[in-house]
């Protein structure tokens, strides 16, 4: 390490310290002669003080020394370099590029103040300690770096947009913004010949370089060269523990109630020491109203992540918003995530029994009801007869399965009105079912028209569970086979189908609401399950039987989820999948209906925005609806005008998450980043961290005042005694 | 200041010989004289008593006897049997005095010796004066003329402080050559170099003298009022020692502090009188308390 000094021509100033030396020598008094009687009391007091006293008049006289010797070692502005730093720090003017590190984990709080405080206030020095003849420019770091402008002397327009910064809860890639900084110093021909440096205000974290990369580059006249690097550590080499949550997974799971949810957390730690019983929050509503629902503890290993499940059966049905959190640490913004779901609300089903039997497993409806009618199912089914069906009223319900019905067409009126408001009709068919009539009876409603039976292989006969039909195509991102995940597809796929009804190729053309869907094919490829919308709701056809008579589904693990799914997706309860939180500064979408429009959006900070806050979140207008890049973490609501006027839509509402990459707070190797950006000739990290890395430069005036102050009051106290 | 100014060091100091100072001093005392409360052997006959068992029968007036046939004693007026030794230490340390207009140790010292001697003489009392430092220097036997004080103090005048403190010397010249019971006056500031001093004083209390210490010490060796770098040298012999004034004097005071209490509580365990006497204290404030406690003893 070597000593230098900004200003080396003060350290003349360090001739002052021998002050204290000159004045001693050439001032001393002499001492004057006195005879005196007592002498022997003068030597005792003389032999009991001697030691005190030349220890006294030895700090004295250092403590002066010293005092002179910081103040003028301060304004000499010393600092300590690596040799290879000292060797290769650049002689002339450089062309600068300041970049600031804006991402999520600059919200982390050390000493009472944020990184990014801390990285704001290096950058500022780094900028006033520009020379006059070195040109500047600024990148600001976060989801997207800001393109800078060309390296310019306009220092007082550099320190505002400085002091302008704000830290953002994205994700922010330093690799590409020092990239980005290296571009702009490419850009001047006037300043080609110029040095190029890029300062790097940053937390130091692993995750925001990618050492995989080129490093950066700057186009010279004589070609590519890398440009000296300077990283300023806003951690001052300090280790950053963090706890946070980085993922969520919501899923219904109606093994613990009819709105129950599984919640699987996935937690992760960046300490170096295991975290155990960490407590997990699960809160419920939003504002004041909102609850604890329930507190779990979680163990994370050090370094690395945790999975939590914990369950919440919700009271109520609709769009929910509930909130995951941790004990706030250091890094709060990944202490709690909002999550908005979609709480299947109770649906109303009438069960239309076409071939009732009082032996159950001969029933039609009872295995549809006893799935219906389960504990943990949302939807309150009532069974009727076939027969029953002309006197019943429909406008009770929310949906109606027709389950081997053989003359719907008393009711087909009511039930086209029934779906066209909303509703949702099911229809299996079975050996009660002509075909033909069925066309003729309900008409449109049907998603396809019906064709003939085909029998796949005659139950009971030999080899027929050989030559059964399966189902063989599924559009398993369809919302109603959203829960058949991995193996539990299997209950799906291994059902065994003898006997369903073929349809005719669709020749219908209507708009595009109009189409029919299939969203299961059996194997051959004649459809087993078909989606239809009809006006606001929607129509299932389900190709087979509902018992056993036709195929043995209803004794497989599949059959009771899918006919709740169906039943909540027909009535309107199983939207589309909500989309998952958005992050920070990413692209969010907002789907409208027609004649309706995004009026304001209200923030977690509880702000509304409109008009021109609107746009500096990022908002623009599509066809369908809206998109906005929000920033600021948490529950962001939407408040939609239409005709009707303004309100908040609770189904617009979505959550915006901190970068969970942001979490990882482990420190990058100091070694490896400058290896990566060209050793120590080039690149070095200021801070005390830096320390280790052999190349930082460490300022040392400010420990030279403070140790001159201290010899100053220490100077007073021994005189004072 | 005090009332009557010629009893002021500081004026006395003025004075230009002992014998003018012991008139002021003994003028401004006067008031405080006495009449000897002894009866003993003197010229001028008194009156007759009649004889009673343990009269000395050297008092019988046999005349009376003849006459009256009956034993009678004489009796005597202004006759006295008091003899006091004053004992003045004239070593290099009484020398010294803080303070241009203040007396030396040993001026002071001698001062009151002097003036103790004329008031003593005054009242038939006999003075006698032995001078010291680390050996005899000089003695006068005691005696109660008038005559006797001038030589009393001409030897006073004429001694100077030089020499060590030994005052074992004179204290033991005492015991050897004053067999009769007197009272014995020491004017020293002690800095003796045996530090048995006080145990050599005992001694001569034990033998029933009436032993009074006069403790003479200027301010600045109370005080120590130095601030300054000084060298500070020995005034009995060649030591010497540089020190800064403020520096040292709270280990000074400290330690004069404590030989002076020990000095005190040595003097009370002989039954030693004892007087600390400032040299800038006036000479009255010294000798009226001493008058008045021999007017106690002899009672």
């Amino acid at each position: 390490m070597n000593l230098q000094f900004l200003n080396p021509a003060l350290l003349w100033g360090l001739l002052a310290a021998s002050l204290p030396l000159v004045v001693h020598l050439l001032f001393r008094r002499r001492a004057r002669p006195l005879a005196f009687p007592a002498i022997d009391f003068i030597l005792r007091a003389r032999r009991q003080t001697e030691r005190r006293l030349r220890l006294k008049r030895i700090l004295l006289f250092a403590a002066r020394t010293l005092v002179l010797a910081a103040i003028a070692l301060a304004i000499a502005r010393p600092k300590l370099e690596s040799p290879a730093a000292a060797a290769e720090a650049p002689r002339g003017p450089s062309a600068v590029a300041i970049v600031l590190d804006a991402s999520g984990s600059m919200s982390y709080r050390l000493g009472g103040r944020t990184l990014f405080e801390r990285a704001k206030e290096d950058a500022a020095a780094a900028l006033a300690s520009l020379g006059a003849e070195e040109p500047a420019t600024l990148v600001l770091c976060g989801a997207i770096p800001t393109p800078p402008e060309p390296p310019g002397f306009e220092r007082v327009a550099l320190r505002r947009a400085l002091d302008a910064a704000e830290p953002t809860a994205a994700f922010a890639d330093l690799t590409s913004c020092v990239g980005v900084a290296a571009q702009a110093l490419s850009g001047s021909e006037a300043q080609a010949a110029m040095g190029k440096r890029i300062l790097v205000a940053t937390d130091m974290t692993r995750g925001a370089w990618r050492l995989d990369q080129p490093p950066p580059m700057v186009r010279g006249p004589a070609g590519p060269v890398r440009p000296e690097v300077v990283v300023l550590d806003a951690a001052r080499g300090a280790a950053l523990p963090n706890a946070g949550i980085l993922a969520v997974d919501a899923q219904p799971d109606p093994s613990v109630g009819p709105r129950g949810f599984r919640f699987q957390v996935e937690l992760g730690s960046s300490g170096s020491e295991p975290l155990k019983d960490l407590p997990l929050q699960l809160r419920v509503g939003s504002g004041a109203d909102a609850k604890t629902a329930l507190r779990a503890f979680a163990d994370v290993p050090a370094a690395a992540s945790a999975r939590k499940s914990v369950a919440h059966a919700f009271p109520q049905g609709g769009p929910t918003t509930v909130l995951l959190s941790l004990p706030e640490d250091a890094l709060a913004l990944d202490d709690a995530r909002p999550l908005v779901l979609d709480v299947p609300r109770e649906v109303r089903a009438l069960i239309v029994d076409g071939a009732p039997s009082p032996i159950k497993l001969r029933d039609e409806a009872w295995f549809v009801e006893a799935a219906l009618a389960s504990s943990a199912s949302p939807v309150r089914p009532k069974l009727i007869d076939g027969e029953a069906l002309a006197s019943e009223d429909l406008s009770g319900y929310d949906v109606v399965f027709l389950l081997n019905v053989r003359s719907p067409g008393v009711k087909g009126a009511e039930l086209r009105r029934l779906v066209e408001r909303g509703g949702g009709l099911f229809i299996g068919l079975g050996d009660q079912i002509d075909p033909d009539r069925y066309g003729d009876e309900l008409g449109d409603l049907l998603p396809l028209p019906l064709h003939v039976v085909k029998t796949a292989a005659e139950r009971g006969a030999p080899g027929a569970e050989a030559r059964a039909a399966h189902v063989g195509e599924v559009a398993w991102d369809h919302p109603a086979f959203g829960i058949f995940q991995g193996t539990a597809r299997e209950g799906l796929l291994g059902a065994r189908f003898f006997r369903y009804v073929l349809t005719r190729p669709v020749s219908r053309k209507g708009n595009g609401a109009e189409v029919s869907k299939v969203i299961a094919a059996f194997d051959d490829g004649a459809p087993a399950l078909v989606e239809a919308r009809r006006g606001a709701g929607r129509v299932l056809l389900f190709t087979s039987s509902v018992d056993l008579e036709w195929n043995d589904w209803a004794i497989r693990t599949s059959f009771l989820p899918a006919m709740q799914r169906f039943a909540a997706l027909l009535a309107g309860a199983l939207e589309e999948r909500r989309e998952p939180p958005t992050v920070a500064g990413a692209e969010k979408r907002i789907p409208l209906g027609d004649g309706r429009k995004v009026a304001a959006l209200v923030g977690p900070d509880g702000r509304e925005r409109r008009g021109g806050q609107l746009e500096a979140e990022g908002f623009e207008e599509t066809g369908a609806g809206a998109t906005v890049r929000p920033r600021l973490p948490g529950l962001w609501q939407v408040r939609v005008a239409d005709r009707t006027g303004e309100r908040l839509d609770p189904k617009l509402a979505f959550a915006v998450w901190a970068d969970p990459r942001e979490s990882d707070t482990r420190r990058l190797a100091e070694g490896e980043l400058t290896a990566w950006l060209g050793g120590e000739k080039v690149a070095r990290i200021e801070g005390e961290g830096g320390k280790s890395s052999g190349g930082p430069a460490i300022p040392l005036w400010s420990i030279l005042l403070v140790l001159g102050l201290a010899a100053f009051f220490a100077e007073g106290l021994l005189v004072a005694t | 200041m005090n009332g009557k100014p010629l009893l002021d060091p500081a004026v006395l100091a003025k004075l230009g010989g002992l014998k003018l100072r012991v008139r002021a001093i003994t003028e401004g005392v006067l008031t405080g004289l006495h009449r000897s409360p002894h009866h003993g052997q003197s010229v001028e006959f008194a009156e007759h008593r009649e004889y009673a068992p343990g009269d000395e029968l050297r008092h019988l007036d046999w005349k009376a006897y003849g006459k009256f046939d009956r034993y009678y004693i004489k009796r005597y007026e202004q006759e006295t049997n008091l003899r006091a030794h004053l004992v003045v230490d004239a070593s290099g340390s009484m020398g010294f005095r803080g303070s241009e207009d203040r007396l030396t140790k040993l001026e002071y010292a001698s001062a009151l010796a002097a003036s103790m001697a004329w008031l003593l003489v005054r009242q038939q009392d006999a003075a006698g004066l032995l001078i010291a430092n680390d050996k005899v220097l000089r003695t006068i036997p005691p005696r109660a003329a008038a005559s006797h004080v001038s030589n009393l103090v001409e030897a006073l005048e004429q001694s100077t402080p030089a020499g060590e403190t030994r005052l074992g010397a004179a204290l033991d010249w005492l015991v050897e050559n004053s067999r009769r019971r007197a009272v014995v006056a020491v004017f020293s500031d002690l800095l003796d170099a045996d530090p048995d001093v006080m145990k050599r004083i005992a001694q001569l209390a034990k033998r029933k003298h009436e032993v009074t210490l006069f403790h003479v010490l200027d301010p600045a060796e109370l005080e120590f009022p130095y601030d300054d770098p000084t060298l500070f040298t020995s005034m009995e012999d060649g030591r010497s020692v540089e020190a800064t004034g403020r520096d040292v004097r709270r280990g000074y005071l400290e330690e004069l502090n404590r030989w002076l209490a020990e000095v005190r509580r040595a003097a009370a365990e002989a039954d030693v009188d004892y007087a600390l006497c400032r040299t800038d204290a006036p000479l009255d404030a010294v000798l009226l308390p001493f008058i008045a406690r021999r007017a106690r003893h002899a009672a």
